[in-house]
């Protein structure tokens, strides 16, 4: 196991890189977790010998298949306890953030798990929204064509009422018949297909249908 | 009798009326495109029936201009029954809107449109559920053959009871409907609505909101989602118990190429580019041929008259608007409308949508907006005529003014005649060059300042099918109409002010008033300022009236090559032609047409000065 501090770099890079869509600078990296860029140097040298990194140019890096792994597991930790932190327990969102920081490295996976699936049943606390839900949340745009999902959340429901009216609502499960290279999408509800933008279909929250 | 028509879009709802009424009503698939009310007659065993065809729409508790029309006509009950027409193939949608329109407790007639289609599809309809739980009559057709068409009147007169339906909503939807029942007395289709934030009365929709509130805090939906879900879930047990599926067809699924990258923006660029072309070619042979006519048949006849100067002058200024009016009805309206009635009724139009759309967003508009922007280039009067495709008044005016910036035939027979004639080919692009940049940069500009919101594309793609000839040409028929009754009284006023403005000499002091500041401004002499306004009228009359002033056909000797730039320039951008103004009037209203009037004038002056300045 990772010491916290390389599971703090690699997790910072995943957000920099955009799921690893691009490079991080080594600036970037070093703003992200607000360090010197001497300790960064290290730091970066240091997973960079240990396979989680790669040198792309200068001092920008990227992360390998394995650092992405291990970046991708401590960041669902991260949005899983900083929703359960404020959805269920109230807690003020900058302040959740900073916690699940802290409990993100000595959580197991198996903990993780369970707390996700606990709070897929329970209510959340009084007052608050059903807003951050980032465990594993992938829209309409993360799917591929011909996948069959069900939407589980749609965000801003009041400016898109016509996909509810078309029949696209929490619950309901829909086919993904197109999509194309700039992400405008077709999907059957209903029996019927509907194409949407990629800022609407990014705003409908899916889940994979078992 | 008063009878209404509801139904979603492009569920032939329109082809049924207009068999009802026999009256020239358009039919079409895009959604939304009959946002006006039509209105015809029809007589029943000596009885006069009104028929309303109300706009398509998905739904009656949204916000756009068609679904409140349609919840705002149903609410004050002026109708005696509402016919609902239904796509019996994609019956669990159209069922969501029928149960709508259940609950507001009006006689009711259920038409279970295109069974044809859906026996080819092996569906098997059994149209007792529907009827029983709702007590109305339930009617099977097939509009696209007018069978069971004439047994819609009858059914409409027959119901007089009220419809009734008791959708099963969630429990606390149900529980919140009693509580504003009983403290505000409202009924349980009012509370509905009201809990969707839909009414008018303050204390009802506060209390409701409030409920509303703490629904979706429990739920993590909110109260419309849940009631739209109920409905939804209603419609989709009434739609299994209807429709039996006997052998399961496949169906033909042209989008596999259609919507596609490839081969599907080919085939949208060679529609595009062959619709062009066709207008282009076949509209300018037409349009020489009419403009040839009119000339040896109206108009010299009328000058060999020899009548006194000033009703020479009249008659003749009536005859050039009725020259330019119908040399651009019957080539470029007419023609248009044909190609753009078979690409609606086909269900393509949603397609090409589909694939533009994102590309037409960077410019504020969604992606039907290809459409009148390609056509543009054969004529800015239909392509002004059709944005009425794009659904918000924001993209409408977005629209109107690119396309009245692009250059149409006429336009480009200036280009050719003025720049490639006398300059060079490589000055003619670049004349494109300069429109097409300043239609990018405006589209950018507008697309931030617009007034209203931006709506990302929520679009059904309609199924595809074969355009019904009759109804392509009566919908082409009816817009050649329109033009010509609307825009031709105008046309005609124009021509007549510009004539009586030549004949008693204002043009020539308005020549002098004007030479200075042509001169300085532009470079060029003060007739070309009355060749430009004589090119409001009709483009292509710049060019002619230009080389009658200059008493020379031989431009080149009279201008130098950045005098006839500029004046092309300057006449490509300037002012739409009094035709585009005239429909721009209708479609945008009369302060937008005057803004994008201002706009043209000003770039083109503002262009033709700056090109003075860097290259003079």
């Amino acid at each position: 196991m990772l010491p916290s501090a390389f599971e703090d770099y690699l997790e910072a890079i995943l957000m920099i890189t955009e799921d690893g869509r691009r490079p991080a600078t080594l600036a970037e990296i070093a703003a992200a977790l607000g360090t010197g860029a001497e300790v960064a140097r290290t730091t970066i040298a240091a997973l960079a010998e240990e396979g989680y990194l790669e040198h792309v140019s200068g001092d920008a890096v990227r992360l390998t298949t394995k650092g992405s792994a291990v970046a991708s597991r401590v960041a669902r930790k991260h949005r899983v306890l900083q929703c359960f932190l404020t959805e269920m327990l109230g807690v003020d969102a900058d302040a959740a953030s900073k916690e699940a920081c802290t409990l993100e490295h000595g959580i197991s996976d198996e903990t993780i798990d369970r707390l996700s699936s606990y709070m897929d049943g329970a209510e959340p606390a009084r007052g608050r929204m059903g807003r951050c839900c980032g465990r594993n949340a992938c829209t309409l745009l993360d799917c591929k064509e011909g996948d069959t999902v069900r939407v589980a959340m749609i965000r801003g429901p009041r400016r898109n009422r016509r996909l509810v009216d078309l029949g696209i609502f929490p619950g309901e499960v829909v086919q993904i018949r197109r999509k194309l290279p700039n992400k405008s999408v077709v999907v059957r509800a209903k029996g019927c297909d509907i194409g949407i933008s990629p800022e609407i279909a990014a705003s409908i929250v899916v889940e994979s249908c078992p | 009798m008063r009878f209404a028509l509801v139904g979603n879009p492009s569920v032939g709802k329109s082809l049924i009326f207009n068999q009802l009424t026999g009256l020239g009503v358009e039919v079409s698939n895009y959604p939304g495109t009959t946002v006006e009310l039509q209105r015809g007659n029809t007589c029943f065993q000596r009885e006069m029936v009104e028929l309303v065809d109300l706009p398509g729409v998905y739904s009656l508790d949204g916000e756009s201009d068609e679904e409140t029309l349609v919840r705002e006509f149903l609410e004050q009950q002026d109708t005696d029954a509402v016919i609902v027409v239904t796509n019996v193939t994609r019956l669990e949608r159209n069922l969501y809107l029928l149960l709508q329109v259940a609950e507001y407790g009006i006689p009711m007639v259920v038409v279970l449109n295109m069974a044809d289609e859906a026996v080819k599809q092996g569906l098997e309809i059994d149209p007792g559920p529907i009827r029983d739980l709702l007590g109305v009559d339930v009617i099977l057709t097939a509009a696209a053959q007018g069978k069971n068409i004439d047994r819609i009147i009858p059914a409409a007169l027959a119901a007089t009871r009220p419809a009734k339906v008791e959708i099963p909503y969630d429990h606390h939807i149900e529980a919140a409907v009693r509580s504003l029942g009983k403290m505000y007395g409202a009924d349980r289709m009012k509370s509905i609505q009201a809990l969707q934030g839909i009414g008018e009365s303050p204390e009802l929709l506060e209390a409701a909101r409030t409920i509303a509130d703490e629904i979706e805090s429990r739920h993590r939906m909110t109260a419309a989602q849940i009631i739209a879900a109920n409905r939804h879930n209603f419609a989709h047990r009434i739609a299994d118990l209807t429709l039996k599926e006997d052998v399961m067809v496949p169906r033909s699924d042209l989008d596999g190429i259609l919507t596609r990258v490839f081969p599907g923006i080919p085939i949208l660029l060679g529609i595009l580019v062959g619709m062009l072309l066709l207008v282009f070619i076949v509209g300018t042979f037409l349009e020489e041929m009419i403009v040839e006519l009119f000339d040896v048949f109206a108009v010299q006849p009328f000058l060999a008259l020899g009548l006194p100067p000033l009703a020479e002058e009249l008659g003749i200024s009536i005859l050039l608007a009725l020259q330019a009016g119908f040399g651009i009805a019957f080539p470029y309206v007419l023609l248009f409308y044909i190609v753009i009635s078979v690409l609606e009724d086909s269900g393509y139009m949603t397609r090409a949508a589909f694939l533009a759309d994102n590309a037409m967003h960077r410019v504020g508009m969604h992606g039907g907006a290809v459409i009148p922007l390609t056509l543009a280039f054969g004529c800015n009067v239909p392509a002004i005529m059709s944005v009425r495709l794009l659904h918000s008044r924001r993209e409408r005016i977005i629209a109107s003014f690119l396309v009245t910036m692009v250059p149409c035939s006429a336009r480009t027979v200036i280009i050719a005649g003025i720049v490639a004639g006398f300059v060079g080919l490589g000055a003619a692009f670049s004349v494109y060059a300069i429109v097409f940049g300043l239609i990018l940069v405006t589209g950018l500009f507008l697309s931030r300042v617009a007034p209203g919101e931006r709506f990302g594309m929520i679009m059904e793609m309609v199924p595809l099918r074969r355009p019904d000839p009759r109804l392509v040409m009566r919908k082409a028929w009816s817009r050649l109409s329109e033009f010509l009754f609307i825009a031709m009284p105008l046309l005609l006023v124009g021509s007549v002010v510009l004539g009586l403005l030549g004949f008693f000499g204002i043009m020539t002091i308005f020549e002098e008033i004007v030479e200075p500041y042509t001169m300085a401004l532009l470079g060029l002499p003060g007739y070309s300022a009355t060749a430009l306004i004589f090119g409001i009228l009709r483009k292509e009359m710049a060019f002619e009236t230009l080389a009658i002033l200059a008493g020379t056909a031989d431009l080149g000797a009279v201008l130098s090559s950045l005098q006839l730039y500029i004046f092309a320039v300057v006449t490509v951008l300037f002012v739409p032609c009094l035709a585009t103004i005239t429909v721009l009037l209708r479609e945008v209203g009369s302060r937008i047409t005057l803004a994008i009037t201002l706009y043209t004038v000003a770039l083109g002056l503002l262009v033709g000065a700056l090109l003075f300045y860097i290259l003079g």
